[in-house]
C-alpha cells in the first residue's frame, strides 16, 4: 500500500498512515504518546510537507525526514530547528490555506495550537450567545448581546465592577435565567434537557470557592470533578493524580484546601476542571486573591493547560493589565454591550 | 451497674442511643455544613405541633411527629423554591406558624400542654420495639445513604454551584439531605429531647472539625465521637443516676471544651 506517512526506527517501520493533510502527523503524535520512543531517533517519510507540516514535525521532535514534495517555507522552518532533510521536489508554496496562516513570527507551540484547532483536535467547545438580554432585579445588565467563542479559543471579558461580567458567566452555566435570547455550548442550548444531561462540559472556577473553610483535602476537591462517572477506585485515583500532576498540585493532595494559598487553590481548581473533562472553562476573577507571584504562576498554568488540552476558556477580570499579559482576544463589557 | 443495665428498658435504651450516636451525627454534619440551623429550630416546633396533634387525636406521637416534620420540610422546600426565598427565612416563617398551630390544637382539643412539652425532654426508656426497629432501619439507611452517595455529598458540601457544574443533581440532593435531617431531628428528639438533641447531632461534627484532616476524616470522627458521647453519656447517667439526655449532653460539652482548649494550644 502507498502510505502517506511512514516512520522508521533503525530501518524498521514502526508507524504508517494513509490519512490526508496533517492528520498523519497528528496520528503519529497519538502513537508517540502511547509508546516510550525518542522521536529524535525516528526517520519520517512524508509525501507532501508545507510550513504547517514542518512546524508539526519540529513540535513532535522529529530530527530526520524525507519529503516527496516540500515548500520553500517548510524548508526555512526545518533549517531553523536543525532538522536534517532530503526531498524529491521543491516548490515555493503548497496550495493550502494553512500555509499562509503561520507567519514567521509565530512560535512552534503557537503554530501547533493553531493547527490543532484547524484539525478539530481540541477539547474545547464553541460558546454562542444569540441576542442575549440579562437582568438582575430591576437593572438590565446585557441588552441583546451576541458573542461567539470558537472551539479551543480563549477570551477575556473585562470591564468595571457591576457591569455584569460574572452574571454573564453564570448565565452560560445556567444559573441565571435569560430575559431573551439563547446560549449554546457545543450543540446544546443552555437550559434544555439535553444540556442538563451534559452540563459538566462547562467547568467553573468562581471567586467564592477560595473562601471555603470546610475540612476537605485538595485531592477530595479534585475528585468532585469526576462527577457521576462510573470509574473504579484505581481509575478514579489515577485520573485525579494525572490532573493534579498536570497542574503541578499533586504534592498538595493530602493538604486541607482551606490552608492552601490563593495560587495553590487555583491550581487545585484547574485540576478539578481537568478531571471533569470539560470542554469549556469559565474563570471568574481568578486573580482576586493572588499576590504577584500567584498571578505569574496562574498565567503560566493557563498557558500550559491551553497547550495541552486546548479547552475553550472565558475569563472575566477587572485586572486589565494582568489580562493583557495573557495575550488572548479581549472584549470590554460596558453599558450592557461589548465594545 | 451491670444489674441495672440488664433491665430490658435500660438495655434497649443503651442499644438505641449507641446506634443513634454512631449514625445521627452524619445528619448533624449535613445540618452543620449546609447551614440548616434555622430549619432545625423549625423542626423542634414541628415536633411540638406533632405531639399536640397526636394527643388531640389519640394517635402515636412518634410517627405523627415524624410525619408532620416531613410535611413541613416538603412545604418549606416548595415555598423556598416558589417564592425564591432563602431556606433560613422560610424556616423562621414556618417556625412561627407551627407553634401557633400547636397551641391552637392544645387549646381547642384540651390537650394537656405539659404532656406535649415532655417531647422537649425525650423519653428513651419507653420506646416500643416497633420504634426501636424503625430507628435501627433509619440508622442503616443513613449510613447507606452516606456511603452510596458520598461523591454527591462531597460535591454538595464543597460548593453547590461547583456540584451543579460537575454534573450532580444538586437541587434534588439538597432536598433529600434536608429530608434526612428532618427525620433525624424528629427521631433524636424522641430519644434525648429537643433541647439536648444537638449533643448527638451537632457537637460530634463540630468536635471532629478540631482534628479532621479531610472530609473522610471528619465523617469518621463525627460518628465515632457521636458513639462515645451517646454510649458514654448513657453509662454515666446509669452510674451516677442523672437523666440520660443530660449526661450525653454534659459529656459532649466537656469533650468539646477539652478539644477546643487543646486545639488552642
Amino acid at each position: 500500500m502507498d502510505h502517506s506517512l511512514i516512520v522508521t526506527q533503525n530501518d524498521k517501520v514502526i508507524f504508517t498512515s494513509n490519512q490526508h493533510w496533517l492528520y498523519p502527523l497528528f496520528e503519529l503524535e497519538d502513537f508517540l504518546k502511547q509508546h516510550p520512543i525518542d522521536a529524535s531517533e525516528l526517520f519520517l517519510r512524508d509525501k507532501i510537507a508545507g510550513r504547517a507540516a514542518a512546524c508539526l514535525m519540529v513540535y513532535l521532535g522529529i530530527r530526520h525526514c524525507h519529503v516527496g514534495l516540500i515548500s520553500q517555507r517548510a524548508l526555512s522552518v526545518l533549517d531553523l530547528h536543525n532538522v536534517s532533510y532530503t526531498y524529491d521536489r521543491l516548490v515555493d508554496q503548497i496550495q493550502c490555506r494553512t500555509e499562509n496562516m503561520i507567519d514567521d513570527e509565530m512560535s512552534i507551540s503557537d503554530a501547533y495550537l493553531l493547527l490543532r484547532k484547524r484539525a478539530g483536535r481540541v477539547k474545547g467547545l464553541p460558546v454562542k450567545l444569540d441576542a442575549v438580554s440579562l437582568q438582575m432585579e430591576e437593572k438590565r445588565l446585557l441588552d441583546k448581546v451576541d458573542l461567539f467563542v470558537d472551539r479551543g479559543e480563549q477570551l477575556v471579558i473585562h470591564g468595571s465592577n457591576g457591569v455584569g461580567k460574572t452574571t454573564l458567566l453564570r448565565a452560560i452555566l445556567g444559573f441565571v435565567p435569560l430575559v431573551s435570547g439563547t446560549i449554546k455550548v457545543g450543540d446544546y442550548e443552555v437550559g434544555s434537557s439535553a444540556w442538563k444531561k451534559n452540563r459538566s462540559m462547562v467547568a467553573y472556577i468562581h471567586q467564592e470557592s477560595i473562601k471555603n473553610g470546610f475540612p476537605i483535602t485538595a485531592g477530595e476537591v479534585v475528585k468532585i470533578g469526576l462527577g457521576n462517572s462510573r470509574l473504579t477506585r484505581n481509575d478514579a485515583e489515577m485520573k485525579v493524580e494525572v490532573a493534579m500532576r498536570r497542574t503541578g498540585s499533586f504534592y498538595l493532595y493530602d493538604q486541607l484546601y482551606n490552608t492552601l494559598s490563593g495560587g495553590e487553590k487555583q491550581r487545585v481548581s484547574i485540576a478539578r476542571c481537568l478531571c471533569q473533562n470539560a470542554g469549556v472553562f469559565l474563570l471568574d476573577e481568578p486573580t482576586s486573591f493572588l499576590d504577584q507571584r500567584g498571578k505569574d504562576d496562574l498565567l503560566e498554568l493557563l498557558y500550559e493547560v491551553i497547550h495541552n488540552e486546548a479547552p475553550t476558556m472565558i475569563l472575566v477580570s477587572h485586572e486589565h493589565q494582568w489580562a493583557q499579559r495573557l495575550q488572548w482576544k479581549s472584549m470590554e463589557l460596558k453599558g450592557g454591550a461589548f465594545c | 451497674m451491670l444489674e441495672i443495665l440488664s433491665l430490658p428498658p435500660i438495655m434497649k435504651g443503651l442499644i438505641v442511643i449507641t446506634v443513634a450516636g454512631l449514625t445521627f451525627p452524619l445528619a448533624g454534619l449535613y445540618l452543620f455544613r449546609l447551614n440548616l440551623l434555622p430549619m432545625r429550630f423549625m423542626l423542634m416546633h414541628g415536633a411540638i405541633l406533632g405531639g399536640s396533634v397526636a394527643l388531640a387525636f389519640q394517635i402515636n406521637p412518634f410517627w405523627t411527629t415524624i410525619g408532620i416534620n416531613i410535611l413541613l420540610v416538603v412545604f418549606m422546600s416548595r415555598s423556598s423554591r416558589l417564592l425564591k426565598m432563602d431556606l433560613g427565612h422560610i424556616s423562621m416563617f414556618f417556625m412561627v406558624i407551627t407553634i401557633s398551630l400547636a397551641f391552637i390544637f392544645i387549646y381547642k382539643f384540651n390537650v394537656p400542654a405539659q404532656d406535649t412539652l415532655t417531647l422537649l425532654w425525650g423519653n428513651l426508656y419507653v420506646l416500643s420495639w416497633v420504634e426501636v426497629t424503625g430507628i435501627g432501619i433509619f440508622s442503616l439507611a443513613l449510613v447507606g445513604f452516606q456511603y452510596f452517595f458520598r461523591r454527591h455529598l462531597r460535591a454538595l458540601f464543597f460548593d453547590r454551584e461547583v456540584a451543579f457544574t460537575s454534573g450532580f443533581n444538586e437541587s434534588l440532593f439538597y432536598y433529600i439531605v434536608v429530608m434526612v435531617v428532618a427525620i433525624t431531628v424528629a427521631l433524636a428528639m424522641k430519644l434525648i429531647g429537643a433541647l439536648l438533641l444537638d449533643a448527638i447531632l451537632l457537637l460530634p461534627p463540630i468536635v471532629a472539625t478540631f482534628h479532621a484532616k479531610s472530609l473522610k476524616g471528619m465523617i469518621i470522627g463525627s460518628v465515632l465521637w457521636g458513639g462515645v458521647f451517646a454510649a458514654g453519656g448513657f453509662l454515666l447517667s446509669v452510674a451516677i443516676d442523672i437523666p440520660a439526655s443530660s449526661a450525653v449532653a454534659a459529656l459532649a460539652c466537656l469533650v468539646f471544651i477539652v478539644m477546643y482548649l487543646t486545639r488552642k494550644k
